[in-house]
């Protein structure tokens, strides 16, 4: 939550954090010397709630679209999908692949994702495009804030 | 004159030959194949296959890509942030053994794949006796 991000990459406070993490590395410690992305398995989502419809971003690295599953029941929008190994079960008389290293995680996960207001659920739409899945829902009419003019 | 103080901030920024400070560390599996090409697998949601550089110099395999994305509509508050994109740098030593003319990527739904295949130099071979 506590994330902002000045545009345009600009960082005023670059080179405090460069001297920071100079005094880390002379005390040993490694804090904040590397950032990570996404949380294994577990994906982590965006809620941007606008005038006319709400937007649900979720990191889904990897993922294709057979392996994901949207499903809307009232306000409550879930989102279930399979993780994969990178690599297939070796074929019969081959042998496996050896991993030096593994950090992606894998495996099944939910999430549960409840909206603050109704949306129309026929007009949901969802896209999936660099591994991250954009799924756009729109309020109704009624709800989104409607002009008038004084006559 | 806030011309000119938009000015300065552009010179005083260093050159980006690299990522930012804060760059994110991608995950990685890498894993060896039974014929000894060697796989990396990396998650860079948000990169589009322009934006990433994928460099190998002196022995050290350097990753790099822009994962960042265009801010969304003023209309639009953030209700719940879990990401933001950013950009990706991560560094690896490759081995010897690995080919470098013949290392190959690839890039889908988010995931970039580095194939080093291993060189045939490096491949075991029997040595008769003459």
């Amino acid at each position: 939550m506590a994330t902002f991000r000045w545009p345009n990459g600009w960082d005023p406070l670059a080179g405090f954090r460069t001297m920071q993490r100079e005094l880390e590395k002379l005390s040993g410690r490694t804090v904040g010397a590397a950032r990570g992305i996404g949380g294994g398995v577990y994906p982590p989502v965006n809620v941007l709630i606008g005038l006319g419809e709400i937007i649900v971003e979720c990191e889904v690295a990897g993922m294709n679209r057979d392996e994901l599953d949207l499903s809307i029941t009232g306000e409550t929008l879930k989102i279930t999908g399979t993780k994969k190994p990178a690599t297939q079960e070796p074929a019969e008389g081959e042998s496996a692949c050896r991993y030096h290293r593994r950090e992606r995680g894998m495996g099944d996960f939910s999430r549960t994702i409840v909206l603050p207001e109704k949306v129309d659920a026929d007009r949901i739409s969802a896209s999936l495009e660099t591994g991250i899945l954009t799924i756009r829902l729109p309020k109704f009419e009624t709800v989104a804030p409607r002009h008038i003019e004084v006559s | 004159m806030p011309e000119n103080k938009n000015k300065v901030n552009v010179n005083v920024e260093p050159a980006r030959v690299s990522v930012g400070e804060d760059a994110y560390t991608p995950l990685v599996d890498i894993y060896e194949n039974a014929d000894g090409t060697t796989v990396l697998v990396a998650e860079v949601p948000g990169a589009k296959q322009e934006s990433i550089d994928i460099r190998v110099d002196k022995g050290v395999l350097t990753l790099m890509a822009d994962g960042r994305r265009p801010e969304p509509d003023e209309s639009f508050s953030r209700t719940y942030t879990g990401f933001v994109g950013g950009e990706y740098f991560r560094a690896f030593a490759i081995s010897d053994e690995v080919d470098r003319d013949a290392i190959q990527a690839s890039l889908q739904d988010g995931l970039l794949v580095i194939t080093l295949p291993r060189a045939a130099a490096a491949k075991t071979r029997k040595i008769e006796i003459s």
